[in-house]
């Protein structure tokens, strides 16, 4: 790199990485030119990486819930070994409380502190959850944050905020609707939103199966 | 055990040439040659840091390496690595992903 530009941005110390770059982008020429990688191949890696940890890992958790008494009992008392049982986990798992919606109790989860989320069930956070608005209200007037987000809750219904922790983090189960009798496990699944397992959404009942 | 092969279909529409989904990859590397994370998200510093894990997942994928493999070859980079304290976690990881995916290519 041109040593001249570097008082464009040159906050930083001299760049020990511009060798290591070259040295990667040497490896990638080589590896086409053998015809053992395409360039196109490690773009697409690189896209599905970054969204493979998603929430159909939670999804696939909730749907089976909804539909195995058992193993709802089990992710309530310990979810971490839940839903490990599905294959899912890791380090940041190793806390996992599932809070379960009933009829007279909302669960919704925050960070207040950061941005403590159940990464191998939902993925990575969406950014209005990394948000100092969103992680400030939700505690204090969590009603009127659902509401921006088109969640109008009966006001005999108790709202519970959850904060998380790099100990404890939380996963709400949201309830199962009404007219989903009968559907599969796979159905139920893809209508487990991302935010319903947040708590600032609920499941609805659309679309799949019919 | 489990890993079930992502539930059935989801895993195989979705992987570029029949490359390991991250979950796999998570538990083939856990313990010394984890990849680096910050609050679960993966930890690229650079844009060839992220090239690393692609070449990596690519080739392993072409070649039928197993991650086993490719581990030992990381985790011995990751040993020979000498430290540097004004080299970042990331940085240090991903030089040694190099190093591991040359290892490999000499190997063949």
């Amino acid at each position: 790199m041109n040593p001249e530009h570097d008082h464009d941005d040159g906050h930083h110390r001299p760049r020990p990485d511009s060798e290591l770059a070259l040295r990667a982008s040497a490896l990638e020429a080589l590896l086409v030119e053998k015809g053992l990688v395409s360039t196109d191949a490690i773009d697409a890696i690189i896209e599905l990486y970054e969204h493979d940890v998603g929430p159909r890992n939670g999804a696939k958790v909730v749907a089976r819930a909804w539909t195995d008494p058992a193993f709802r009992e089990r992710l309530l008392d310990d979810a971490t070994k839940a839903i490990a049982e599905l294959g899912f986990g890791g380090a940041e798992a190793d806390t996992l409380v599932a809070v379960p919606n009933t009829p007279t109790v909302h669960n919704v989860v925050v960070c207040t502190l950061c941005s403590c989320y159940p990464w191998p069930v939902l993925g990575l956070p969406p950014s209005w959850y990394k948000s100092p608005p969103y992680r400030a209200r939700m505690v204090a007037e969590p009603r009127a944050v659902l509401r921006e987000f088109g969640l109008e809750l009966p006001s005999e219904v108790e709202v519970r905020v959850w904060d998380s922790s790099a100990e404890v983090r939380y996963l709400v189960v949201p309830m199962r609707p009404a007219a989903t009798e009968g559907w599969s496990e796979d159905a139920l699944a893809a209508i487990v939103s991302r935010d319903s397992m947040i708590g600032t959404a609920v499941p609805v009942a659309a679309g799949p199966a019919e | 055990m489990s890993a079930q092969a992502g539930g059935g279909a989801p895993g195989a529409a979705g992987a570029p040439g029949g490359a390991a989904r991250l979950a796999e990859v998570d538990a083939a590397l856990a313990g010394r040659a984890a990849l680096p994370r910050d609050n679960g998200e993966l930890v690229f510093e650079e844009p060839w840091q992220g090239r690393a894990l692609g070449m990596g997942v690519a080739l392993l994928a072409r070649t039928g390496t197993s991650w086993a493999e490719f581990r030992r070859h990381l985790v011995a980079a990751i040993r020979r690595r000498p430290h540097d304290p004004g080299e970042s976690a990331a940085t240090a990881y991903y030089a040694a992903w190099l190093d591991a995916l040359e290892a490999l290519l000499a190997e063949r």
